[in-house]
This record gives structure tokens, sequence and C-alpha cells, in this order.
């Protein structure tokens, strides 16, 4: 398996790219951000381990443009900054996984194999419908402006099954279906302050309500 | 306009509204009181020539249009300080003589009540006089009674008053400008004295402000005085966690450095595991100490969207733990506030989150809500579980009931720290479905800055 290893301090990379290759992968390694997007454009990886630190840019950026091209193998941030809003800012960027620096290479080599088998028959999947697209991999949503709001799972899962049918009632008992939730019986409210907060995002108007049948995906809008 | 955008001082502001404004009132009284004089004069004068008309006409009478009989002579000037004319068919008798040119042509005009003359050049008499004129007929015969009085004597004393009462203006603004001027130093003292403490403080004379400011000041004093206490605290704190890091982070550098130094040591397993373990303590010592110095604790003028955070947090867990549903129920509205500091925040959900992602098997949720008391944040999965007589010690630092899920003890510890720095509670309980149950809960007002 073909891995890209973009990291700047050589001893920290020799030694990564040495327990890489007798963990299996085939293992090219770059210190710059220059080549690190050369080297992603013109070879074919199974996966990539990036440092966000490099001497010649940000790894976000670079991580931003492989996205923006639709490369689509699994990166594994490494980072010395373990931030809560560092690992958001990473996986916002299109980041499939982040470790903090110093870690344990059979960690790294673990999280390695969960991304990539979790890319595995991955395709890119996008619900269109009126100007939202929502992206079913990063379970984001897309707005019409461009920018970019991420779900929680049943906010996901409603939309997508509004989405899915434009223009066709779905019943509160039928969302129901797509609810996780702690509670058995989960009430019709908990659809409604879901409906309620998916509205925010995506605009009153476009899901509406059938009083007494349910609500609908209004793509006309 | 632009002195007032940008006031220079408070005292140059307030001078530089107040005397032109004093000023200009009091130009305005003065002008309002000639304005007042001349009409109350002229007013006066006019009812005064009416009334020796309604007299002359009366004396007229009573001798039967007989003029000669009348008392005249020099009498009406003498008494009334007027001039007069009276003319009948037969006769016309004006006094002062002086004044004949003047007044003949009134008494030919043929106009009753008050007439006006102006601007009149004739020699020994007055160029401007208000006369009032009255005609009736005694025993049918016409007769026309003039009275009149000299203005220019009348405006000549009025404009002495009206200078007079400039110069007591000039004067009353003089004191205005006076009073203004202490009243503003007055009521600016105790700001006088706020700089000096400050000037004092600066040079490290004095290490709180104690000021007896007065009422609009002293909240400023106060925030001041806690924004002080709360740097003290904090230098405080990260000169402590520094001393900590730096003895606990040196000893195993040292003894790294020594085995790598000897070239003759052979590197057999058992110390590399060795040398491992001690860059293992210094990372986690160094861990631990940086992310409790980045706790902010409360402070003013900080707040968090905790819907926003939340949902960030919420995705980006479920992306790093795809088998697991992270659901959020809340009450709160996206652009809902809590006075909390934001990375704080993020701490503290992002750690019990985390937390609950390692032993949950499909299912955590996460609760927001708030009431009178303050803000409670709950996060409950559906993992094992914990034992109840463990449920006291979790979140106290160094404590991992599992080895094998790392982290756990320190994640935990972290939000108790932030918790109770904001003088809130974390506790744990079971959950409805037998995973953990963890609770925060701020209480409702956190201003002050407690410790």
């Amino acid at each position: 398996m073909r891995l890209l290893l973009v990291e700047d301090d050589r001893l920290l990379a020799d030694g990564l790219a040495r327990q890489l290759e007798k963990a299996g992968f085939s293992v090219d390694s770059t210190f710059t951000a220059k080549e690190a997007l050369m080297l992603a454009e013109q070879e074919d990886y199974r996966a990539v381990v990036l440092d966000l630190g490099l001497p010649d840019g940000n790894g976000l950026d670079v991580l931003r443009k492989w996205r923006m091209n639709r490369a689509s193998f699994p990166v594994l941030i490494l980072t010395a900054r373990g931030d809560w809003q560092d690992k958001v800012n990473g996986l916002k960027a299109g980041a499939d996984d982040y470790l903090a620096k110093p870690f344990q290479t059979e960690e790294l080599i673990a999280r390695l194999n969960a991304i990539i088998r979790r890319s595995e028959g991955r395709v890119h999947a996008l619900v269109k419908a009126g100007n939202l697209e929502l992206d079913e991999n990063r379970q984001s949503l897309k707005l019409a402006d461009g920018t970019e709001h991420s779900l929680t799972g049943t906010e996901f899962r409603l939309l997508r099954c509004l989405m899915s049918r434009p223009g066709h009632v779905f019943s509160k008992e039928q969302l129901m279906e797509q609810l996780y939730n702690l509670n058995d019986n989960p009430s019709e409210n908990v659809i409604e302050a879901y409906i309620r907060r998916l509205r925010k995002l995506v605009g009153t108007d476009t899901i509406s309500t059938r009083r007494g049948q349910g609500y609908l995906f209004n793509d006309l809008v | 306009m632009t002195s007032f955008r940008k006031p220079v001082s408070v005292k140059g502001t307030l001078l530089a509204l107040l005397l032109p404004a004093g000023i200009l009132l009091m130009a305005l009284a003065w002008l309002v009181h000639g304005l007042l004089l001349d009409r109350m004069s002229r007013q006066f004068v006019e009812t005064r020539l009416e009334d020796e008309v309604a007299f002359l006409e009366h004396q007229i009478r009573d001798s039967n249009g007989q003029l000669d009989v009348l008392q005249t002579g020099d009498y009406f000037q003498e008494v009334f300080h007027h001039a007069f004319a009276i003319h009948s068919d037969s006769r016309t008798i004006i006094s002062p003589e002086t004044w004949a040119p003047l007044l003949m042509p009134l008494l030919e005009s043929g106009q009753e009540g008050t007439l006006r003359v102006s601007d009149a050049r004739i020699a020994e008499a007055p160029s401007d006089i208000l006369a009032y004129r009255k005609s009736f007929r005694v025993n049918d015969q016409p007769i026309v009674v003039i009275v009149s009085e000299d203005l220019g004597a009348l405006s000549r004393s009025q404009t002495e008053l009206h200078a007079w009462t400039a110069v007591v203006s000039l004067l009353l603004i003089l004191l205005l400008v006076g009073v203004l001027w202490l009243g503003i130093n007055l009521s600016m003292r105790p700001v006088v004295s706020l700089k000096a403490a400050l000037k004092r403080l600066q040079d490290g004379e004095i290490s709180r402000i104690d000021v007896k400011a007065p009422e609009e000041f002293q909240p400023l004093v106060l925030q001041l005085n806690q924004l002080l206490d709360s740097l003290d605290q904090r230098l405080e704190r990260s000169r402590d966690a520094l001393a900590n890091l730096s003895h606990s982070v040196k000893t195993p550098i040292a003894a790294v450095r020594q085995i790598l130094e000897d070239t003759d040591r052979p590197l057999p397993n058992d110390l590399r595991q060795q040398m491992a373990g001690r860059l293992d303590d210094i990372d986690r010592q160094l861990e631990a100490e940086m992310r409790r110095s980045r706790f902010a604790g409360p402070q003013v003028g900080k707040s968090a969207y905790p819907l926003k955070q939340a949902r960030d947090l919420l995705w980006m867990l479920g992306r790093l733990y795809p088998a697991i549903s992270f659901e959020m129920s809340t009450v709160l509205t996206e652009e809902r506030r809590w006075p909390i500091e934001e990375h704080d925040l993020n701490e503290v959900l992002g750690n019990l989150l985390d937390n609950a992602g390692k032993w949950s098997t499909r299912f955590v949720e996460l609760g927001l809500n708030e009431d009178r008391q303050g803000f409670t944040i709950t996060v409950e999965d559906d993992g094992p579980g914990i034992p109840p007589d463990a449920l006291d010690t979790l979140g106290t630092r160094g404590l991992r009931l599992d080895e094998q899920t790392p982290g756990h003890g320190l994640g935990l510890a972290i939000v108790r720290e932030i918790t109770e720095r904001y003088g809130g509670t974390l506790t744990f309980c079971s959950g409805s479905i037998g995973g953990l149950k963890a609770t925060v809960h701020f209480p409702g007002t956190t201003g002050g800055i407690k410790q």
C-alpha cells in the first residue's frame, strides 16, 4: 500500500518511514508542502500522513487544496497542538483522523488501517436538491452561498430523508425512524425541534409543514 | 462639532459647551429685556397721553368749550411734563410755543388716536414724538386736543437703563465662568485622584487602587481591582505550573541524556523501554500543565455560542468514531450565548463527549439546557457504565479506570477543574440505559472571579 508521509522533522520522518515500511506500507517521504502537493497529484496513494507545521506552508492549506481537487485518499493529520478547535478545523479541512504528537507508532498504524478500511469503496456521494448539497461521507451540508455546515447524526439522516424525495410529504412517524434516541418512545415534539434546527440552516421555506400530514422538502425555493 | 465627537478632556468639553451656551443665553436675555422695556414704556406713555387727553376733554366740557377759561399756560407742562395743543374754531392753544410747527400738521391731519412723528427737523422742538389726538364737539363746536411727549428723552433714559443691564449681564457672565470653572474642577477632583492612584500603581508604589471614588466611578475601580486580582492569580498559577513542570521534566531529561551520552553502554530493550517511559512522563506532564494553563476561567466580556461549538464537536467526533451516533437535545437557539470562555467550553464539551465516545457502543447524547439556576450540560452514553462506588472518584486526576482506553483520567480531571473555576459542579451517575451520565452545572451568575 503506497503511503505519503509529509513531515518536516527529518529524524521523526526517517523513524516513522522505517516503522511504516515494517508494517507493510510503501512510503514516500517529503518535507515540504510544495512537494507534497505535487506528489499527491502525480502518484496514487492509499493514504497520507500529514504534519500541520511545514516549513513552506500550513498543512491545512495543502489538505484543502487536495480536497478541492477531489483527492479522495484518507488523510491522517499529525500535530503538536491538541486543542479541540484545532481538531475540528483539521477535520473540517478534510482530514479523516487526527493524532497529537507524541504518539505511539502502533496507534498510528492502527488508525491508518482504520481510515483506509473506512475509505474503501467510498465514492463521492452527494445528495442534491434545490440549491443544497448534502455530502454523505462528510455528513455536511453545503448551502447555495458555498458555506459548509456540519450536521449531527440525526440532523443529517432527517435532511437526507427529506431531500431524497423533494416534494414528497413524509409523516412524523416516517421521520421518527431516522431518529436515534435514548428515550424508547420519542415524542413528536422531538421531530419538531429537529425540523426547527434544520430550518435555521436551510431556510424556513425550504422545509414546509403539511398540517396533520408531515413535512416536505421544497426544492423550488 | 468635532470637539464633541472627540473630546480631548472632560473639562475642555464641559467648558466648550457651557461657556458659549451661557454667553448666548445671557445675550438673548439682554435682547429680550430691551424689547420688553421698549414695549412697556411705549404702552405706559400711550395710556398716560390718553388719560391726559380725557382730562383735558373733561375740563373743556366743564367750561362749555370756553377755552379761555381753562387754566392753561405752562400748567400741563409743569404738572404732566407734556406738550399739548387745543384747537377750536375760534382759537388754537399750543404749549410750549416751540412745538407749534410739529403739532400744527397733526391738528390738521384729521387722524385720531396715537400718532407718531419721527425725524422732524424743527429747531427747539424734539425730532421724535408720540402724540394722542382726539376730536370731539362741545356745544356744537368742534374741538381737537393733542397731548404729546418727547420720545427722545424717553429713549435716552431707556438706552441708559439698557446699557446698565448689559454691564450687569457681563458681570454675571464673568461670575458664571467662575462658577463653571469651580464646578468642573470640583467634580473632576476624584478623577484627578484616580489618575494619581493609577500613576502610583504603575510606579509600583501601591498594588491596588484604594480611592474614595464617586458613585459613578465605583464600578470602574472595582473592575480594575478585580482585573489586577486575576492577573496576580494568573501569574502565581503560571509560576507554580512552570515550577512543577521544570521539576518533573528536567529529571527525566537528565536521565535520558546520561544514558545517551555513555557511548560504551549498549542499549538493550529494557533500557529503551525505560527511556521511552521517561519521555512519556515528560509528555504527560507537559500536556497536563499546558492544558491547565490554557484555561481562562470566568472573565468579563467572554462568552461562547454553546450550540455552534457543540455541533462542531459532535460532528467531529462522529467522523472519528464512525460507528457511534452523537446526538444533541437542546432547548437553546443558535444565537444563545453562555458567559463561559469559548476555549473552556470547548474543553468541557470535548472531553466529556470524547470520553463518552470511547466507552459507548453506538450512542452518545449531549444535552444543553438552562434555567434560572444556571446552565447544564449532560453527556450520556450507552456503554458499560461504571460501578456506583467508583462514581465519586471519577475525574480525580491521575485516576485511570481502564488503561486500555487512555486519557480517560486527564480529560475528566480537566473538566472538573474548569467547572470548579466557574463555581460549577461535575457529577456522575448511571444513565437511563446503563451507561455513564455526566452532568456539568454552571451557576447562572458567573460574575465575579471565583477561584
